[in-house]
């Protein structure tokens, strides 16, 4: 009994080992690449379980996903010498196992060295005959696929496929960025003197428009008054003359009668007269 | 990534929980063992007493372990879930919400991404509560794409050129959620980091030709929109299975350098505002003053020209009715109007008659006595 069970876990371990050495997942987001003794034999990209030779062939894991890589920021001159600096990414994915394992090995950091290397060189190519303004402008797009492409057929011996290269950020270096700031605040004050200026002409206008109508209001409303004035005297003088037309002298002699009384009534006035005055003539006796 | 790696273990990222599956023989490599304590020496008794009850035994034993084994299969996906049914690492189906059942370790494992949840991507700055970023939850052990988001100075991130060569500080929040959990989970590395590389990249695409005052102003609807579809569309292009459901411009502010000057502006233009009002003021006050004094100034002259026209009708007509009693007796009513009007001057008057016939003699004239002239005697 114990013989046979013996037995049976040293079978049963046994082909534990093998089936474990000899079967093997490649995941969904997976390509493995199987080498035997070193030399690459196949690439199998299709996910789920897989069989090999135990201990002689080797699975090598390489990832099928979009991968990303983001380039150190980069120093460039551009077309019109001005000073960029531009920080970059890109998206690739492995198409070729086997010729990547054969170019740059199983690591991931090798390879990023070489994209850095490829997408800075790229860069400053294709942005040092752009001017500054393309790069802002919608130009962008075409910028950004050119560099791709350049970068992607210097990868194509790596056996890798460069989906996407796309500036992040593209800025002027810290002593540009300190004279643009210079010229914005220069230009704000600049508008800020113009509004105010302009609010001081408006006001000076409208008070001076008022001062204008109040005189001219003022004016016209003295000459409406002396109009008015005008009107009534002639019309007095029509009435009168009217009137006293009737008889002249009459109206004369009644006249100053009245203007006697009024001008002589006072009491403090002194008369001289002579005898002869026809008021006084009696005072000789009847004639 | 490649890597070698034990096929047993796919993925290894190093950030998925540990596997519920039937656990790992501990590494019993340890120390020679010595005898067993009392305990451990009655169950070793147990357990060889029971391997010695024959084949029937030995059934019930394997059939228990078996039944244990699969019921490690079944798993729950909570209701905002997705779950991936993957079959020796291959994508095989997806679970929905509720009570699931896969086959247990080795064969099957779950992927489980949170499906509906919004997650959000900040750009130019960092909320206090900053969300994580959706890391699929793994119950059987697959370890899920990590999001290893590197710290940047956020001034750098947040300051961009516009189209006319200034610089605006933007602050950006980006919503998105995960469209198809099959694109999320295969297509990319780092889905969640690539959202946020995209959107700053089309953010600054943008806002290079967008100009500094539209920026500031009436422009940001229009450049949450360019950025949400430009966003979308280099996101689709990848195939990261990411929907963009929402940008938000938080904040778009002139440089802290210069925004005072900013302020300034509108300060000035308030100012001008005020000086115009002032001035607007100023005119409402004195017009309508004028008028007032104006259409006195008439009134006062219409009111002269009213009597005056008044004095000379009663005048005349008094004259006239006058003239009209006179008319009757010509010279009785001419002598006798003189004569009263002689009574009542010379009544009032201090009267000397000087006869030429006496002019030699001395006047006796009370002259000077009130420095009155004497008045000359009507004719």
């Amino acid at each position: 009994m114990n013989r046979w069970l013996t037995a049976g876990a040293v079978v049963a371990i046994f082909v534990f080992v093998v089936v474990h050495l000899s079967f093997f997942e490649v995941g969904q987001t997976d390509m493995v690449l199987i080498t035997e003794l070193g030399d690459p034999q196949r690439v199998i990209s299709d996910p789920g379980l897989h069989a090999k030779l135990p201990l002689l062939q080797n699975a090598i894991v390489f990832d099928r996903r979009l991968l990303d890589f983001e380039s150190s920021p980069e120093e460039v001159i551009l077309g019109d010498q001005r000073r960029l600096k531009v920080d970059s990414f890109a998206r690739y994915r492995i198409t070729n196992p086997l010729q990547y394992y054969q170019a740059v090995g199983p690591s991931e950091d090798a390879i990023h060295a070489r994209l850095d290397s490829v997408v800075t060189s790229s860069l400053r190519r294709v942005l040092g005959s752009e001017t500054l303004l393309d790069v802002l402008s919608n130009q962008r797009t075409r910028i950004m696929a050119s560099i791709q492409k350049q970068v992607n057929g210097e990868m194509a011996g790596f056996g890798v496929d460069v989906i996407d290269v796309r500036l992040r950020r593209a800025d002027l270096p810290a002593e540009n960025t300190q004279a643009i700031l210079q010229r914005m605040q220069s230009e704000r004050d600049r508008v800020a003197r113009q509004a105010r200026a302009e609010g001081a002409e408006a006001a000076a206008r409208i008070k001076a428009d008022a001062d204008r109508q109040r005189t001219v209001i003022l004016a016209d409303a003295g000459a409406t008054a002396n109009t008015r004035r005008g009107e009534g005297e002639a019309q007095a003088i029509a009435i009168y003359a009217n009137a006293f037309g009737r008889d002249p002298a009459f109206f004369a002699t009644w006249r100053t009668l009245q203007a006697y009384r009024e001008s002589l009534s006072s009491g403090h006035d002194h008369l001289i007269l002579s005898p002869d005055n026809d008021f006084l003539r009696l005072l000789q006796g009847p004639k | 990534m490649p890597s070698d790696q034990n096929p047993w273990t796919s993925g290894g990222n190093g950030s998925g929980r540990p596997p519920t599956g039937p656990a790992p023989v501990p590494p019993w490599g340890g120390p020679p063992r010595r005898l067993p304590p009392p305990e451990l020496h009655h169950l070793w008794n147990l357990l060889r007493r029971l391997l010695n009850g024959g084949p029937r035994v030995l059934a019930a034993l394997f059939i228990g372990a078996v039944a244990i084994w699969l019921a490690t299969g079944f798993f729950r996906v909570q209701p905002d879930e997705q779950g991936l049914v993957l079959r020796f690492g291959a994508y095989n189906r997806s679970a929905p919400p509720g009570l699931n059942y896969c086959l247990p370790y080795p064969f099957e494992s779950v992927l489980l991404l949170p499906v509906t949840r919004i997650n959000r991507v900040e750009i130019g700055f960092r909320s206090e509560n900053d969300e994580d970023q959706p890391v699929p939850r793994s119950p059987t052990g697959m370890s899920t794409p990590e999001s290893d988001q590197p710290e940047r100075d956020l001034s750098e991130e947040s300051l961009m050129l516009t189209g006319d060569e200034n610089i605006v500080d933007i602050n950006v929040a980006v919503f998105w959620r995960i469209s198809n959990a099959y694109a999320y989970a295969f297509n990319t590395r780092n889905p969640a980091y690539t959202v946020k590389s995209a959107a700053e990249s089309v953010l600054r695409q943008v806002i290079g030709h967008t100009l500094i005052q539209s920026a500031l102003t009436e422009g940001r609807a229009a450049i949450e929109e360019a950025v949400t579809t430009g966003t979308q569309k280099i996101l689709d292009q990848y195939g990261t299975g990411v929907e963009i459901t929402q940008v938000q411009l938080q904040k778009v502010d002139p440089p802290p350098e210069v925004i005072e000057s900013f302020r300034d502006v509108q300060r000035a233009n308030t100012d001008a505002d005020r000086a115009r009002n002032e001035a607007q003021a100023y005119a409402n006050d004195i017009v309508p003053r004028a008028r007032g004094d104006a259409a006195a100034v008439v009134a006062q002259a219409e009111g002269q020209k009213a009597a005056a026209i008044a004095n000379a009708t009663g005048e005349a007509q008094r004259f006239l009715d006058v003239y009209e009693a006179y008319a009757q007796a010509k010279d009785v009513t001419l002598k006798r109007l003189y004569i009263e009007t002689m009574q009542d001057v010379l009544s009032h008057a201090d009267v000397t008659v000087v006869d030429d016939k006496l002019r030699n003699l001395l006047p006796v004239l009370p002259l000077g006595g009130n420095g009155r002239a004497p008045a000359e005697a009507p004719r």
